[in-house]
Formats: structure tokens, C-alpha cells, sequence
């Protein structure tokens, strides 16, 4: 049995923790928490941090002694800087709480790259844990809508480079901006996205942790997490009654399936394809035949088969990017972002027109 | 020859004694002067000295000179015998005297004294003439009613009159007419008669008028006049009592009276234990007569409880009660409370009601008490009774298991209460 963390920062980091922590009661009713159990087949520990109190109270399904609450005013307001200062300020606090919960197999590290406290508390934990445990510590960084704002661009660009050089061993990326296509109010993207990730980090999980037909486990993770260029994103697809496993494969490599914008046959690296369901419907032909035609273009993949009677065939993929057109997409966004923040503080700093106003009645008093 | 005449004086004086056993006079009287007994005067109407002899005349009552009815001539020694009221009375001649005026020395015997009136008995100065004779005086009283029927609280005037029927005056006559009941004496129009004499040969003297104020119905027989009296020689005589007129009083239609019927009714007569019961008091004055005071104990048993109700029921000493000041005539009202039923059982409810009338013919108001009893009520074992009726671990191992669910959740809160 894996002993595996998920640490869910800030805002982003909390809802998707709690959406993990909803799921694996294995029940939509939100009353699930009193009269059903988890079901993780690990021996799994979440902790949710924030400096917001209000978005730790919002969490109905993760316990209270797993919500670590950093005293400092709502939060940090979107600025790294202080959300930094923040960090180095409680970092004792925060690792003593983790090391309490004991040692780990693998640790999972869930944040927003452009909010305020997740963004500047996650490279600074995950470098934290990697100095202090010895398991990898993977990072799971959602990207913002581009239309969020200058300042959560800047922090998704500075966010992403800070973790990557933090020491983790990868980074598994969702975008907000290519999730939100799938329709729906803002809202509801936002839970619908927040359950997309919830649902196949937990299908990892447990497919980590399960006797396998075919067998994938830890180490091939780890394998292929750490190929390409240490960024990856995870596909994912349940299919209907009577659907061949490889449409279901084949969905799942699809944009539609994936957590992250990306052409699979041309920019990933490697892959690891997780398939359960029914005996029945597990044609090994079928999946012999997609993998193959993934492989031929990925290189390898590790393939796992889980057999679950009475259930569809779902399929998980794991694919690690050699290259990324759309975060090169984003990076270029962020750079104007990161200018016209610049040029409007230098501008403010420079005319001081305001100043300029005030001087006006200088030597003057009012008469009446 | 002496012995022979011995004997002959002493027959002779047994038989004088045997014929005038008792000495009643022996002495003398005047010529014109008499001796009575009772109504009988014996005259000694002229005295012959020279003869010693003497006329005597007896007269009965008030008689003329000539109308006497023995006239015996007596010589000295000689004797008349004659009967008063069937007694025997014998005058003996015992000497004359002469004078301015003659007298003779009488002896006058009767069988038997017992019939003699003392206050008529003696020397008549002036002879049969100047004697007074006793008579016996009889009253009738009559006492009379105007209307024999009449209705409660009618008057009725009831007149009593007296004659005197007898041969003699009736004196000191003294009137009594007692208190009537069930009458009220209305107008005594003549006043109590006083003491008064009645002669004889008066006319029907009304001695009593008065109304009376017929108050409750029935038959009733007037209680009579008496009047006690005595003769003119001042003899009385036994109380002479009047006739007792009958009046039939029928209840009149002016008698008012307050009937109030009391009858208490529920929603139900056949209840659950624990359920409740909507009860009702249906008043109804049935007379004419307005009720005051009205007052109704609900009595109510064990086993029932009372459970609230109209604000005209105050619960006194743990027994709902009902006061009415006033209650009109033909006035219907109905009060309304609730029993909660807490035993299985029949049951009736009886309720004590009191009031007071006034029936516009006595002074002071009636009072009227009187009781009912509802109809049975029949309360069965309740819905849930059975529940109670299970052992315990029927209920134990359910409050167990809620317990435990409790606990649980409660347990669950906390821990994901932040």
C-alpha cells in the first residue's frame, strides 16, 4: 500500500483537494461524509493550506485537522511577494504539520499557478518537502483563463518557473482557458474542471495501488514523469455502453479528454495508459492496436490493465511533454502581461500627475 | 200499741227520707218571695196564718202570674212532691208565721242534687218574677270562602260569621281564627273581633273579613274559627269551632318559574386513550322565569382530565364549574371544553346544577338543584398504547441504534467542522 500526500495551496489547491476528498466517498450526495468512507486503496493524507480562511471553511469533505490556516488578514492579495514572506514566516509551522502525518511514497502538490497564496506558497513547500522527505513530489499547476487579468498571468509565468526549478519531479498541467471550452457559467467550469482533475488523479491513485492484469505502477510513473521536458498533462475517458476500448483510448488522447492543450502524437515524450473496466469489454487486440499507434509516436508507453466487473472501460493517460506550443502560447501572453505592469508602474512613478496637480495651491490657504 | 206506733213514725221518716234524700232548704221565706232551682221558682203566694196553711205556686221560666204549673195547698206538715229534670223535689209545710208579713218555714228535699246550678238556686226576693234564669247560649260560627277555586296567587276573601242560636245571651264570647298556611293575609278588612256578648235574638254578626293570597297549588281546607263564651250567669261553654271551608288552588298562569335543562354531550362517545374530547353544555331555560345564580359542578371522574375550555368555566377546587349571573327565559347557550381521556374505561359525567328564581309570587327566590348524567363514554386502548406494551428492548435497540447514527454524525461534524 502506497502512503501517498496531496496538498492542496490556496483557493484552486483547496477546491480541487476537496473535490478528491468528495469523490473518494464514491458518492455525488453531499451528505456522503456521514454515513460513507473513503474509499482510497492507499493509505492517503490530504492537507489543504491557506491564508484565506473563508475559502478553508468552504470545504465540506476534508476533515478539519487537515486544513492548515497561515494567519495573514484574507489572504495575500495576488502578490507573490507577500505570499513569499508569508510562507517563510510559517514554513516551520507547515512542515512540522506535514512530517506529523509521517513519511510518504509520493507526494502530490495541487495549486494555481497565478493566485496569491498558491502560487507563491508551492515552490517554496515543494522545494520544503523535497529538502526535507525523500519521495518524489509531483506538482499539479492550473493554468488561468488568459482573460483573468495581467497580474494572474504574470504569477502563472513566474509561478510555473519557480516550481519547475523548486527540485519537482513534474509538473502535470490543467488549463483553465482550454477546460472552460467545454461549456457552462463560470461556475460550474470552475467545479467541472476542479472534478475532471479530481476524478483522474483519483483514478491514478488507485490504479497505482491495484493488482493489475497488465501492471503499472510507482516506478513507471516516476519513469515517465520524468521524461520529456518535466511538464505533463493527463487524458482521460469513460466510455458509454457498447463503445469499443479503443474509441475510449482513442478519446482519451483526444483534446477533449485531455487537462491540457496538446497534440500527444506530436509534443508528448512518454506515456503511461491506465485501462479498467469489464473483462469483457478489454479487448486486448483493440488496446494492443492504439497503444501501439501511441507508442509509435511517443516512444514508450507503460500500459496497465485493471479489470473491474460490470464496469465501462476508462481510460487514463499520462504523457509528458517534450514541448509545449500552447504554454509558449501563454508565456508570450505573460511577457506583454509582465510589460504593461511595468510601464504602468513606471508611468505612475515617472509623471506623478497627481503630485503635479497638488502642487498647485502650494503657499495658498483658503480664504472665506 | 207503742211499738206499733213506733214503727209507723220510723217507716214514716224512711220513707221522707228515701223521697227527699238531700236536704236542699230549711228555713223560712216570705210570703211574695220564692225559692228557685234552676228554672224552676217555687212562690209562696199567700200564707193563712190562721189556717197553717200556705198556697204555693211553681212556675217553670219566665212565666205570667197565671201561668204557673203547680199550685199545691199545703198545710203544716204536709208535703209536695213534684220533678224537676227528672229529680224528685218535695216541699214539706214545717210552720207558718204571722207578721206584716206572713212567712212559712219550708223544707224542700231533692232525690238528688247533682242537676242543681248553685248560680240558680235560692230565694227569689219578689218571687218568679225577679228570677234570673240561666239558658244555654249556642254559637254558630260560619266561615266562608267567596271562591273555592281559585289560582296561586289569587286573593281570596273568606268571611266568618256567629249566631247565636241557643235560649240564652252569650258572653265574654272571645273569637279566634288561627294563621292560614300556604295563604298570605292580604287585607284583614274588619280587624280581630274584640270580646263582645251575643245575645240570643241578635242577628248573624260578621265577625271576621279578611283576604287571603292563595300561594302555592293544592287543596286546602281552611282551618276554623273558634270562639270561647259563657251564659248569662256566666257558665261556660265548651269552644264552638266554625265549618273549614275547602279552596282548590290551581297553579295560575301568572306563576312564573326558571326550568333550566342541563345536558352535556360529546363529539364522541366511543375515543382512543390519550385522544381528546370536545364536550358541550347545552343550557336551556325552559321556563318563564329568568334563572340567577346559575352554577355547574362538572363533575369529572378519574381517568378523565380537563383539558381547557370556555371562559365561563372556572376550575374551583380542581372541578370545572360554570356560573351564570343571570340565565332569561327561553335562553339556550352552550359551552364548550375539552376532556383529555388518560385510562381505559366507561365513564359518565354528572353535572350538579343550582339556581335561583324569583316566581313572582313569594317574596324570597326558590331555589332549584338538580343533577344529570351524560351518556357512557367508552375509551379503548390507544393508537400507539401498543408501543408501550412491547418489552424493552423494542425500544432500547432502536434508541440504540439512533443513538449510535447520532453519535456518528455528530462525530463526522466535528471532524469537518473548521
Amino acid at each position: 500500500m502506497l502512503n501517498i500526500l496531496i496538498i492542496g495551496n490556496g483557493q484552486c489547491g483547496n477546491r480541487i483537494l476537496d473535490a478528491i476528498n468528495r469523490e473518494s466517498f464514491g458518492k455525488k450526495s453531499r451528505f456522503a461524509k456521514f454515513y460513507s468512507q473513503q474509499k482510497y486503496k492507499s493509505n492517503v493524507q490530504t492537507i489543504a493550506i491557506n491564508t484565506a480562511i473563508n475559502d478553508l471553511k468552504e470545504m465540506s469533505f476534508t476533515k478539519a485537522k487537515d486544513r492548515i490556516h497561515i494567519p495573514h488578514l484574507h489572504g495575500v492579495g495576488a502578490n507573490r511577494n507577500v505570499g513569499k514572506n508569508v510562507f517563510e514566516e510559517n514554513k516551520s509551522h507547515i512542515m512540522r504539520q506535514i512530517q506529523e502525518r509521517g513519511d510518504f511514497d509520493v507526494c502530490f502538490v495541487l495549486t494555481s499557478a497565478s493566485g496569491g497564496t498558491g502560487s507563491s506558497f508551492s515552490p517554496m513547500l515543494i522545494k520544503e518537502l523535497k529538502e526535507k522527505g525523500d519521495y518524489p513530489v509531483y506538482a499539479v499547476v492550473v493554468l488561468p483563463f488568459r482573460e483573468e487579468g495581467t497580474l494572474y498571468l504574470q504569477n502563472a509565468a513566474f509561478c510555473l518557473r519557480d516550481i519547475r526549478e523548486s527540485g519537482v519531479d513534474g509538473i502535470i498541467l490543467a488549463d483553465n482557458q482550454f477546460l472552460k471550452q467545454m461549456g457552462g457559467n463560470v461556475e460550474s467550469a470552475y467545479n467541472g474542471i476542479n472534478d475532471m482533475i479530481a476524478r483522474r488523479l483519483l483514478f491514478l491513485l488507485d490504479a497505482l495501488d491495484s493488482e493489475m492484469m497488465m501492471v503499472t505502477d510507482l516506478g513507471d510513473f516516476k519513469t515517465v514523469m520524468s521524461g520529456g521536458a518535466g511538464i505533463a498533462t493527463i487524458g482521460f475517458y469513460e466510455a458509454d455502453t457498447g463503445m469499443p476500448v479503443k474509441n475510449a483510448i482513442r478519446e482519451a488522447l483526444s483534446p477533449s479528454g485531455l487537462l491540457f492543450s496538446t497534440d500527444v502524437y506530436k509534443e508528448a515524450s512518454r506515456s503511461m495508459v491506465i485501462i479498467r473496466g469489464d473483462r469483457e469489454s478489454l479487448s486486448i487486440d483493440e488496446i494492443s492496436e492504439e497503444v501501439e499507434k501511441l507508442s509509435s509516436s511517443v516512444g514508450h508507453v507503460f500500459k496497465g490493465i485493471v479489470v473491474r466487473k460490470d464496469e465501462h472501460p476508462q481510460v487514463l493517460a499520462v504523457l509528458t511533454l517534450e514541448s509545449a506550443s500552447e504554454l509558449e502560447n501563454l508565456y508570450a501572453i505573460a511577457v506583454d502581461a509582465i510589460n504593461y505592469e511595468r510601464q504602468k508602474k513606471e508611468r505612475v512613478e515617472t509623471q506623478k500627475d497627481v503630485d503635479r496637480a497638488f502642487s498647485q495651491i502650494d503657499g495658498l490657504d483658503p480664504s472665506y | 200499741m207503742l211499738i206499733i206506733m213506733s214503727f209507723i213514725l220510723l217507716f214514716s221518716l224512711l220513707s221522707i227520707g228515701s223521697a227527699s234524700g238531700k236536704i236542699l232548704f230549711n228555713s223560712t221565706i216570705q210570703q211574695g218571695d220564692g225559692y228557685q232551682i234552676n228554672n224552676y221558682v217555687i212562690d209562696v203566694t199567700e200564707v193563712f196564718t190562721s189556717q197553717d196553711a200556705v198556697t204555693l205556686r211553681i212556675y217553670k221560666g219566665e212565666s205570667d202570674n197565671d201561668d204557673y204549673v203547680y199550685d199545691p195547698f199545703l198545710s203544716v206538715d204536709s208535703s209536695y212532691e213534684f220533678d224537676i229534670e227528672d229529680e224528685d223535689v218535695e216541699i214539706t209545710l214545717i210552720d207558718v208565721y204571722s207578721g206584716v208579713v206572713p212567712q212559712v218555714k219550708l223544707l224542700i228535699t231533692v232525690s238528688d242534687d247533682d242537676f242543681i246550678n248553685s248560680k240558680t238556686e235560692g230565694i227569689v226576693d219578689g218571687g218568679h218574677s225577679e228570677a234570673v234564669f240561666s239558658g244555654t247560649p249556642v254559637l254558630k260560627i260560619s266561615k266562608s270562602v267567596d271562591k273555592n277555586t281559585v289560582g296561586v296567587g289569587d286573593i281570596v276573601r273568606v268571611t266568618v260569621t256567629v249566631e247565636n242560636t241557643g235560649d240564652d245571651d252569650a258572653e265574654d264570647v272571645i273569637f279566634s281564627d288561627p294563621f292560614q298556611p300556604k295563604f298570605i293575609l292580604i287585607d284583614d278588612i274588619l280587624g280581630t273581633p274584640g270580646r263582645m256578648d251575643i245575645a240570643s235574638d241578635d242577628p248573624t254578626k260578621k265577625v271576621y273579613l279578611y283576604d287571603l293570597k292563595a300561594t302555592e297549588a293544592g287543596t286546602f281546607s281552611l282551618s276554623p274559627a273558634t270562639a270561647s263564651f259563657s251564659n248569662s250567669v256566666g257558665e261556660s261553654f265548651p269552644q264552638a269551632s266554625s265549618n273549614s271551608p275547602t279552596v282548590l288552588v290551581e297553579a295560575s298562569k301568572d306563576l312564573v318559574t326558571a326550568d333550566l335543562d342541563v345536558d352535556l354531550e360529546f363529539d364522541s362517545y366511543t375515543v382512543n386513550r390519550k385522544d381528546e374530547i370536545e364536550a358541550t353544555v347545552r343550557i336551556k331555560n325552559l321556563g318563564s322565569a329568568s334563572a340567577n345564580a346559575v352554577n355547574i359542578g362538572i363533575l369529572i371522574p378519574e381517568g378523565l382530565e380537563y383539558a381547557g375550555g370556555d371562559s365561563v368555566i372556572e376550575v374551583i377546587s380542581g372541578e370545572p364549574t360554570i356560573y351564570l349571573d343571570s340565565f332569561g327565559a327561553q335562553q339556550e347557550k352552550e359551552i364548550n371544553f375539552k376532556l383529555k381521556v388518560m385510562e381505559i374505561g366507561t365513564y359518565t359525567i354528572k353535572t350538579e346544577s343550582s339556581y335561583l328564581f324569583d316566581d313572582g309570587v313569594n317574596t324570597q327566590k326558590q331555589e332549584v338543584s338538580s343533577d344529570s348524567v351524560s351518556n357512557a363514554i367508552y375509551v379503548a386502548e390507544g393508537e400507539y398504547d401498543y408501543l408501550f406494551e412491547q418489552p424493552i428492548y423494542v425500544y432500547l435497540i432502536p434508541l440504540i441504534i439512533i443513538g449510535a447514527v447520532a453519535g456518528w454524525i455528530i462525530h463526522r461534524h466535528k471532524q469537518y467542522k473548521f
